[in-house]
């Protein structure tokens, strides 16, 4: 899987460069607009990370000239600009998504998995683990054939942890996921944990292996 | 007041004033023509008088056959002669034939007669105009003339001014409809007037330099949004990063989750700030019609998981359906930030409240006791280091933007938040 990142923050590009391949994706990087539209107009990516405002031009550019070069590249837009206006244009545009920063990293990563999800279906929708299967574009969980039923909420929570799994994920990343920004409660702590334990209660009496770990009291992770 | 008006107004009082200093100033020298005249003639007719009375020996005798009707001849003594002095006087008289007293003009003289060496007094009258008459005749005449004066200069101004007004009042209109940060220079009216086109080019320089330094702010916050969003950006990632590379320390991972948190922290405080200065900045301009109790709705659900998690009650009353014209993304944080503070402020086992009535809706929940100055700045009671305090600040920036009312009031161990529609 190629991703191309555009990002003028270098450290930032940096971070990100080295958690995509970690999790052994191809990276291209584009630092300003020039060397970033070139690089989307000529090459095919599976993905673009595309930061709106850059050195040289305005991210939304680049996507109108992509569309017009008739390149949909499963852009999702990175912006610090919490704006409706951009997001509506960019969206518009062509773009696939869009994530304000600052971001977590699984949160990217699972957003980065939908979009790839999108573009060929079927290919990766259905994750197995165990006797369980998950199917992301169904949204549905089956535990030996049968739904345990869980609740939009749980569905989620299930399916980012599954998306990020071998990976610790934060109980701020897991509410934000879920809950989106407003949950920005001082509780959320117990909040998240009293959730996650009414997830793992329903996941365990419906005979799964699925297992949440709870990792130090700061997030959960899934195994396999 | 109208402007036209009180020129008009003023106007015509000043050209009352004058017409009416005018008038009197024509009448009184008017009657001094008439009277000059008068007295030039009883001059010429007393002297005649005298040279004829000395011409003829007998006239003392033939006197009274002799004189006129208009002549009055006493005999008086040498002292009395002296002390007369000549005068002209209005006076009336009675003439029998007309039955009724009559204004005239009289001369009073005296003068000796060398025939006989008698001195006599001689009073000459003669009929002369009727001043009443003349007054009330100029009155009328003059009213006429004035109200016809008066009348033009009202519907002549009123043209006028209207007409010469007209770029004003259209440049007032387009003032009215402009907005900062609407992205079109609004038109200026087109006027041969010296003064309206420097107003024109006044109104012109203010704006655009209002308006540079709109978007310099608007363009500040943006930057000032992205230059701390980005730094965050890395530090989260980068210390993710470290997170997930030191997973099974955990003597790592905490110290690393509470720093994440910290920054989470100072993440939705920058944002808060930022949305704070946004609102107040007008930087919201789409409006459509919102229907408040389905947004009220939809953010309950949004909280419903979290309610539920602190095991609040949360009753809906009311079926009133309430809409304004407001952007739909402000009225959604208006009421998150409402519901997010009842469920924060509330007690283990509380309630929430939302009541929709016809033209207000009303968050309440279960707490102890009143707040004082509800809606300052930092007024965080529970001195919770996790929440920023800014949100009834957020709640009182978009009540202000479109002019809602928001009153807290704290009765039956319930804290009562009352938006009212205008």
């Amino acid at each position: 899987m190629k991703i191309l990142i555009i990002e003028d923050e270098y450290r930032l590009l940096k971070t990100i460069e080295e958690f995509l391949l970690s999790e052994k994706f191809v990276v291209e990087k584009a630092i300003n607009y020039h060397s970033a539209i070139e690089k989307a107009v000529i090459y095919d990516y599976d993905c673009i990370l595309l930061d709106i405002s850059l050195p040289g031009g305005s991210g939304l550019k680049i996507l109108e000239e992509m569309k017009r070069e008739n390149k949909t590249g499963n852009v999702i837009i990175i912006s610090a600009k919490n704006s409706l206006d951009d997001k509506v244009s960019g969206l518009d545009l062509g773009a696939d998504d869009y994530l304000t920063k600052p971001f977590h990293l699984p949160e990217l990563y699972a957003r980065i998995k939908a979009v790839l999800r999108r573009k060929n279906p079927g290919g990766n929708a259905v994750v197995t683990l165990g006797n369980s299967t998950l199917n992301l574009n169904e949204r549905q969980l089956l535990v030996n054939s049968i739904d345990p039923k869980l609740t939009r909420k749980e569905f989620d929570m299930l399916a980012f942890l599954v998306t990020n799994k071998n990976r610790l994920v934060t109980k701020e990343a897991l509410a934000e996921h879920v809950w989106g920004d407003n949950i920005d409660l001082a509780d959320n702590f117990d909040f998240v944990y009293s959730q996650v334990k009414n997830l793992r209660k329903k996941i365990k009496e419906s005979g799964s292996d699925i297992v949440i770990k709870n990792v130090y009291g700061v997030g959960y992770k899934m195994t396999t | 007041m109208k402007l036209i008006n009180h020129l008009i107004h003023r106007i015509t009082l000043f050209f009352t004033i004058v017409m009416l200093c005018w008038s009197a100033f024509y009448f009184a020298l008017q009657m001094k023509e008439i009277h000059d005249g008068n007295d030039e003639g009883l001059t010429n007719l007393k002297q005649e008088f005298i040279a004829k009375a000395n011409r003829l020996p007998d006239f003392a005798e033939n006197m009274e056959r002799e004189s006129p009707l208009n002549l009055i001849v006493k005999e008086i003594s040498q002292e009395e002669a002296e002390t007369v002095m000549e005068n002209f006087q209005t006076t009336r008289v009675y003439f029998s034939t007309e039955l009724e007293q009559e204004e005239v003009r009289m001369l009073t003289s005296a003068f000796f007669c060398t025939l006989n060496g008698k001195h006599y007094q001689i009073q000459l009258f003669t009929s002369t105009v009727e001043s009443d008459d003349l007054i009330e005749n100029m009155l009328y005449l003059m009213l006429g003339l004035w109200i016809a004066l008066i009348l033009t200069v009202i519907i002549v101004s009123r043209i006028i001014i209207s007409r010469a007004n007209k770029p004003f009042y259209q440049l007032l209109n387009e003032l009215k409809k402009f907005r900062l940060d609407s992205h079109a220079m609004m038109n200026f009216p087109q006027t041969k007037i010296e003064e309206y086109r420097q107003l024109n080019r006044a109104i012109r320089d203010l704006l655009a330099k209002n308006r540079e330094v709109f978007t310099e702010q608007k363009q500040f916050i943006e930057n000032s949004s992205h230059e701390l969003q980005t730094p965050l950006a890395i530090v989260i990632a980068k210390l993710e990063m470290l997170l997930e590379k030191h997973q099974n320390q955990q003597e790592y991972v905490s110290e690393i989750a509470s720093l994440l948190n910290t920054l989470n922290r100072m993440k939705r405080l920058n944002s808060s700030l930022l949305l704070l200065s946004k609102i107040r900045n007008c930087q919201f301009p789409e409006t459509s019609a919102v229907n408040l109790r389905e947004v009220v709705e939809s953010v309950l659900a949004d909280f419903e998981d979290l309610a539920a998690c602190k095991q609040l009650a949360v009753e809906t009353c009311g079926d009133a359906s309430l809409c304004m014209q407001m952007n739909r993304e402000l009225a959604h944080i208006l009421f998150a930030n409402l519901i997010k503070n009842a469920i924060a402020h509330n007690e283990a086992g509380g309630k929430i409240v939302v009541a929709c009535e016809e033209n207000a809706i009303t968050v309440s929940n279960s707490g102890k006791q009143a707040v004082i100055n509800v809606f300052g700045r930092y007024q965080n009671i529970r001195n919770d280091e996790n929440s920023s305090g800014l949100g009834l600040s957020i709640v009182n920036a978009i009540a202000g933007l479109y002019k809602l009312e928001v009153t807290y009031r704290f009765e039956q161990n319930m804290h009562h938040f009352r938006i009212t529609l205008k």
